[in-house]
């Protein structure tokens, strides 16, 4: 199992952000995190990258456990992970590029293997004429496929896409679904978490819904039947 | 290993070059904060050293008896230099100590002649003392010891002047180190807080780097890096600064720059400060597990 959290519950301030999730992802699966806004899709994905830790409750994640990480293991969890933020979250200083080349360059690559696969993938991405560009110059949809190359760059096990088309127009969230459709195929796990499970196709996915921090019918919930 | 840390450097020089006018403008202020640092340690060394000089010519001027013979001057002198805290004796005959008069006194050498041929100045050991011992309090005890010799008329140290000159030079050293420790405690303060805004503007980037797996240390160098250089560059330039002020001010108030070691000294508070600074930064930056 790559991701399986136990009884996980988060509290801030005795405000429970997660409460007793049970949830497992295998390896190349599509699951779906929908919810409103403050149900915890946000915290979910904070525990998957264990950019905070379970009050109780145990995750684990892609072999390593929230009870035993270690701060020095936390780069190496890292490196198995994309990540893509709604706000994109590009360095505003540096090219298409560089922000592509970050995840590579921060894990020692060589600079020739980083040139290889980032003009391989920008290439695949159809982003090659903009790699000189800035992050500015770009659209909406543009930056956030960048965002979407940088968190793909190194190959991670599994991407987490925390509401990526939600600065998006439709036309252009559909072809960011698409793309993580296409990610999945290859055979990286995906969790996207958003507000409308509508924008993945039927069958596709494995959807989840939380509410104030709770799982709903995780089992059998499914998105298009209650939407 | 070795890509990883010239990647790291590079991600310093990257971080520079994008915001080289606001790296710019961080060594400017950091300079002009250490020029206030300068310019004190420069008043503090031309102080210290005329307060110094001044010290150093504190010596003891034994008068011998009149009746006294050579032999018995050169013994006593013999004497007085095996004594603790003296350096070296020198012995001044009454045909060099006439000589001396007249030199240093040739408008007054005529008296030497009215009071005629039988007259002689008594003859006279000058003492040197060490470093230590050119304190009021242990050249009085010293003077004291020597007085009670046998041959000795008179001694001569400074005594009026000597207490003063003691104090001064002893506030002056504490005032240097103690404002010293507080200017330096205040400018680190500026300087550590000004590159922790330079790296608090780029909370982004370091929040970046530690989501896609960088390792701390690789988080951290580009930064401390960048405050060491901020520090160093910014202490060198306010050194120009003030050899530019000391420059046109040496006309009108003539003073030493300083010296070498001093130099040393705010180039490496300067680092360090800087340093500081990012470390700060980096702990307000850094996003860490939340347990």
């Amino acid at each position: 199992m790559l991701i399986t959290f136990r009884n996980v519950s988060r509290y801030y301030n005795d405000w429970p952000a997660l409460e007793n999730i049970n949830l497992q992802v295998e390896q190349g699966e599509f699951l779906v995190v929908s919810g409103p806004s403050g149900a915890g899709k946000t915290s979910l994905f904070r525990h998957i990258w264990m950019g905070d830790l379970p009050s109780k409750g145990l995750v684990e994640v892609a072999g390593y456990s929230s009870d035993r990480i270690r701060k020095n293991d936390l780069p190496f969890l890292r490196r198995k992970l994309g990540i893509v933020f709604q706000d994109f979250r590009l360095l505003p200083e540096r090219t298409v590029f560089d922000n592509v080349a970050l995840p590579l360059q921060v894990t020692g690559t060589s600079t020739k293997a980083i040139r290889r696969r980032v003009f391989s993938l920008l290439a695949e991405m159809e982003l090659n004429h903009r790699r000189s560009s800035y992050p500015h110059e770009l659209s909406g949809g543009d930056q956030q496929r960048v965002a979407i190359a940088r968190a793909m760059v190194s190959h991670p096990v599994i991407l987490l896409a925390d509401e990526p088309t939600g600065n998006l127009d439709p036309e252009v969230s559909r072809i960011v679904i698409d793309l993580l459709i296409d990610i999945n195929r290859s055979g990286t796990a995906v969790i996207l978490a958003t507000h409308d499970p509508r924008q993945v196709p039927a069958g596709t996915a494995k959807f989840i819904y939380l509410d104030r921090g709770h799982l709903v019918n995780p089992n059998f919930w499914d998105g298009y039947r209650q939407l | 290993m070795i890509h990883l840390l010239k990647n790291a450097i590079n991600e310093g020089l990257l971080n520079i070059r994008g915001k080289l006018g606001s790296f710019l403008i961080t060594i400017l202020m950091v300079s002009l904060s250490f020029m206030v640092f300068d310019i004190f340690l420069i008043i503090s060394w031309n102080l210290g050293t005329v307060l110094k000089n001044e010290q150093e010519n504190v010596g003891i001027e034994v008068f011998l008896s009149d009746n006294i013979t050579e032999i018995e001057s050169v013994n006593l002198a013999d004497i007085i230099s095996g004594m603790e805290g003296v350096r070296s004796v020198y012995f001044v005959s009454p045909e060099e100590a006439e000589a001396v008069f007249r030199a240093d006194l040739p408008e007054q050498a005529d008296l030497l002649t009215l009071l005629g041929p039988q007259f002689h100045l008594p003859p006279s050991i000058q003492i040197s003392l060490q470093p230590d011992y050119r304190t009021s309090e242990k050249v009085g005890g010293l003077a004291r010891s020597v007085s009670g010799m046998d041959g000795v008329e008179d001694i001569v140290y400074g005594k009026e002047y000597l207490p003063g000159l003691t104090r001064a030079v002893d506030i002056l050293e504490k005032l240097v180190v103690l404002a010293g420790l507080v200017l330096a405690l205040s400018l680190s303060l500026v300087v550590a807080n000004t590159v922790r805004l330079a790296v608090t503007r780029r909370a982004l980037a370091v929040q970046i780097m530690s989501i896609v797996g960088a390792p701390g240390w690789f988080v951290r160098v580009p930064f401390l890096g960048e405050g060491l250089l901020t520090g160093t560059a910014g202490s060198a330039g306010s050194l120009l600064l003030t050899v530019a002020v000391s420059w046109m001010l040496s006309p009108s108030v003539p003073h030493e720059f300083l010296p070498g070691k001093w130099i040393m000294l705010v180039l490496i508070l300067g680092a360090s400060s800087g340093a500081a600074g990012s470390w700060i930064g980096m702990k307000s930056g850094i996003p860490k597990p939340r347990s």
